[in-house]
């Protein structure tokens, strides 16, 4: 909504305008050259310093770990062992999540709040690795291990998360529907599953960061394959360059979760907080 | 004039009210668990699942010394194992917090330095402690180095995030009314400034020890010699279920005192002028105040993130 | 005697298509003791003024000169949402933009509690009080410091009708019994001609369109005859200018 003092040309702009445009597009090109600047500092003298003041088995440079990379890939390793670890994660997380999301509803009843809450509370504060170690101590190579590990370190994100969107929703556009006499199914869909949108991502994604790191633990102590496996072996074998190329493929994959999948959904459980802020 | 207001009879009569109250449901759950846990020892197939009665003589054992059981030659009881862990956690706590905060100050209040450190604090964020615990252990052999490095590298970014985030989100309007009062410069830093970065410290504070404390026992069971982490892996390798039960119980009691004993009571007394709760909302907040705090902090471009969410608990 | 001077202040944001206008060409003189209204729909510009006015913004072009017999005046504010440190108690609160904790100044702050019926309350933090009394608070603050003019912006929006109501009413006690010069921001026209001398009316874009004067006796009563037919009048004048309907 602009009132103009003048009519101006249509591509002609006023000093003052420029002057703004040129400002904003100063700020952005500082901000990726000290970006880049981190990278090559960082990166630089790691290179620099690997080899000559590192032990290069201990720390291989950038450039070795790249290279091994590929290496990983040919070999079929680097799906293989993914697909396993993801395999678990998918089971372990998708058992929580689901018991996290029936348990978040539940906890509307104040009894079955009660019930749970210390399951809860424990499961929050825990570490990860107590959960594998028991759950491995007792079932061993079998999948009730290691779904016991990541069932026990997630559902509680799961159930907290999801009980406070439940505990959020808004009561006065329940209301308003229900005046208007709109059919329950509809008042689900059009109400209450956008508005838990934001909540039941949030558990997935911290769910789901989590369940991952207790996933690779679980391998190191008990699996022949996946990544926390390779890691272990790895590691045992002072394959250092290969521990890291496996440490860089974890990140490469977390980076691909996060910015291709989970941004592009992200966008659309959260438009309805958009316009809210905006 | 009759009176038109009746007072309803009272709802619950005493046995159902007993039963039916939330209070009941928690006392009851121990006991399901028991029960659950008995259960699984009559149906599972293995010869090391204990009762809960053998967890509960080991723990009893460990705790008065009479188990019998020496973990080394120097330090070689649970109270040695459990007083090295927390001397490496504190450390380690301190340094990330000094180091984390200064760097989080400067990342709030200059958008270079921000741009300079953003990804590299984002890979340190979701690097899992497994991997300092295993380079490092490797790196420094089986001494403190590890466990310390580990808590610091685990903790640091939390530190770094939240102290940013308070930067970035200390309350304009009331600068702007101290300033349009002219309150002198000095006045403002104490009275607005620091009063408001103080939840967002406190969320760095509480997240550099509990996130640290995890990564502690990783690094202690990946490499180290000593300590609770290790402890319990010794009774892995054992293949002693009752241990390594016993010493998770003896983690999660150590984690719940951390979180009641410490950490309300500092909310308690720095937040004093919060409004009131309601002795019900305090009761549900108890563990909503972890998640909600938790994954405190926005990124809009993260590699992996944190979250501030509801304002991060202002 | 305080005076507020404003000469073709001119103030815009934003640039090309986006650009947007706040304030234009605006001229004004308010002078003594005078309660003036600032009076317009949202979007015309009265917060802006408000923030040139108080040094918390600065202007496009133009100038703008508050002074109390030949220095700077010293000017209070009321904010929409009272500001108050949720962190400091109620007297801290107001001891927090004296110049100093002397005796003196306590007592001060102590007096200026008591007429906003708040004496009590010292001790109290912001986030133990209603809505109602926090704005009483940041009444009492403003007042407090003494100053020579005071500038309000919107302090009663916020309420509900009950309590704007008696807030009006002790405001109103509180500039007769010192005053003071007051600049007084709304968008509500009743509340305008109820509390002040003159009223100015903006419109949207920013432009001062007209300057009406109330010569009603103090204090009024809204459910007065007289005020009630001020109002009318005030209220057509908007409509002349075509304010109402957009």
């Amino acid at each position: 909504m602009a009132t103009t003092l003048e009519e101006k040309a249509p591509g002609v702009r006023s000093a003052e305008e420029e002057r703004l445009i040129a400002l904003r597009r100063r700020d952005t090109r500082r901000k990726w050259f000290w970006r880049i600047a981190g990278y090559v500092v960082v990166l630089g003298v790691w290179e620099f310093l690997s080899g000559r003041m590192l032990n290069e088995n201990l720390l291989p440079g950038p450039t070795r770990i790249v290279e091994t990379f590929p290496q990983l890939i040919e070999s079929g390793r680097f799906f293989s062992s993914f697909g396993a670890t993801l395999t678990r994660i998918g089971v372990g997380f998708g058992l929580a999540f689901l018991f996290g999301v029936i348990l978040g509803i539940l906890t509307q009843s104040r009894w079955i709040d009660g019930f749970f809450k210390d399951a809860t509370t424990i499961s929050l504060v825990s570490p990860g690795l107590i959960w594998a170690l028991v759950g491995l101590v007792i079932w061993g190579f079998e999948p009730q291990g290691w779904i016991f590990a990541i069932f026990m370190t997630t559902f509680a994100l799961v159930t907290v998360n999801i009980a406070e969107g439940i505990r959020a929703l808004p009561k006065d556009l329940m209301d308003m529907s229900r005046a208007f006499g709109v059919s329950t199914a509809r008042r689900q869909r059009e109400i209450v599953i956008p508005f838990l949108a934001p909540f039941i991502f949030t558990a997935l994604r911290f769910g789901f960061s989590i369940g991952w790191k207790v996933t690779v633990l679980t391998e190191v102590f008990s699996s022949n394959k996946g990544i926390g496996f390779e890691m272990r072996v790895a590691s045992q074998l002072f394959r250092m360059d290969e521990f890291f190329t496996w440490v860089l493929s974890f990140f490469v994959f977390a980076l691909f979760l996060e910015k291709v999948v989970l941004q592009r959904y992200e966008n659309k459980f959260f438009r309805w907080r958009e316009e809210v802020v905006s | 004039m009759s009176t038109v207001v009746t007072t309803a009879p009272s709802s619950r009569g005493g046995l159902r009210h007993v039963v039916g109250s939330p209070l009941t449901a928690r006392v009851l759950f121990p006991f399901v668990v028991i029960g659950v846990w008995y259960l699984i020892y009559y149906t599972i197939d293995s010869r090391i699942f204990p009762t809960p009665q053998e967890v509960v003589v080991f723990m009893w054992e460990e705790v008065t010394l009479t188990s019998g059981v020496r973990y080394g030659s120097v330090v070689s009881n649970l109270y040695g194992m459990f007083l090295i862990s927390i001397a490496r956690l504190t450390v380690g706590f301190f340094i990330a917090l000094g180091v984390g905060t200064v760097v989080g100050l400067a990342m709030g209040l200059s958008k270079s330095v921000d741009a300079f450190f953003h990804d590299w604090v984002m890979a340190i964020l979701a690097m899992p402690a497994l991997v300092w615990a295993l380079f490092l252990g490797l790196a420094f052999g089986f001494g403190h180095e590890a466990p310390v490095l580990t808590v610091i590298l685990a903790g640091i970014p939390f530190v770094i995030i939240n102290v940013r985030e308070g930067v970035r989100n200390t309350p304009k309007e009331l600068f702007d009314m101290a300033r349009a009062f002219d309150v002198p410069q000095n006045k403002i830093t104490r009275h607005v400034l620091l009063p408001s970065l103080m939840p967002f410290f406190f969320a760095a504070i509480r997240y550099a020890y509990a996130i640290g404390w995890k990564g502690l026992v990783i690094a202690e069971v990946f490499g180290s010699d000593r300590g609770m982490g290790w402890t319990i892996k010794f009774w892995y390798d054992a293949h002693r279920a009752k241990g390594v039960i016993g010493y998770a119980l003896f983690f999660i009691i150590f984690a719940l005192a951390l979180e009641k004993l410490v950490f309300d009571r500092l909310a308690d007394r720095a937040f004093k002028w919060r409004p009131k709760m309601s002795a019900v909302e305090l009761a549900e907040g108890d563990f909503g105040a972890v998640a909600a705090e938790g994954f405190l902090v926005v990124e809009d471009q993260a590699g992996i993130d944190a979250t501030v969410s509801k304002g991060g608990n202002l | 005697m305080a005076e507020i001077k404003v000469e073709d202040l001119h103030k815009e944001f934003g640039v090309g298509e986006d650009r947007v206008v706040a304030l234009e060409k605006v001229n004004m003189e308010v002078r003594g003791h005078v309660f003036v209204s600032i009076v317009g729909p949202s979007g015309c510009g009265k917060s802006t003024l408000l923030n040139i006015l108080s040094g918390i913004e600065t202007p496009s072009s133009g100038t703008v000169t508050i002074t109390q017999d030949n220095r700077d005046a010293e000017p209070g504010y009321v904010f929409q949402a009272a500001r108050l440190l949720p962190w400091r108690t109620v007297m801290d609160n107001l001891l927090f933009v004296q110049k100093d904790r002397s005796d003196a100044t306590k007592d001060r702050c102590q007096k200026y509690l008591e007429m906003v019926q708040l004496g009590d309350k010292g001790d109290k933090y912001p986030g133990e009080l209603s809505g109602g009394m926090q704005q009483r608070v940041g009444i009492a603050r403003a007042f407090s410091i003494e100053p020579d003019v005071l500038f309000m912006d919107e302090p009663f929006s916020h309420l509900d009708a009950i309590t704007a109501r008696s807030l009006r009413r002790e405001l109103h006690e509180m500039w007769r019994q010192t005053r003071k010069t007051v600049l007084f921001v709304t968008h509500d026209v009743g509340e305008a001609v109820e509390l002040s001398n003159r009223i100015l009316v903006f419109a949207k874009g920013g432009k001062l369109e007209d300057d009406l004067q109330i010569d009603l006796p103090f204090p009024r009563d809204p459910a007065d005859e007289d005020v009630a037919v001020a109002k009318a009048q005030v209220l057509r004048k908007f409509e002349e200018l075509d304010l109402v309907a957009s």
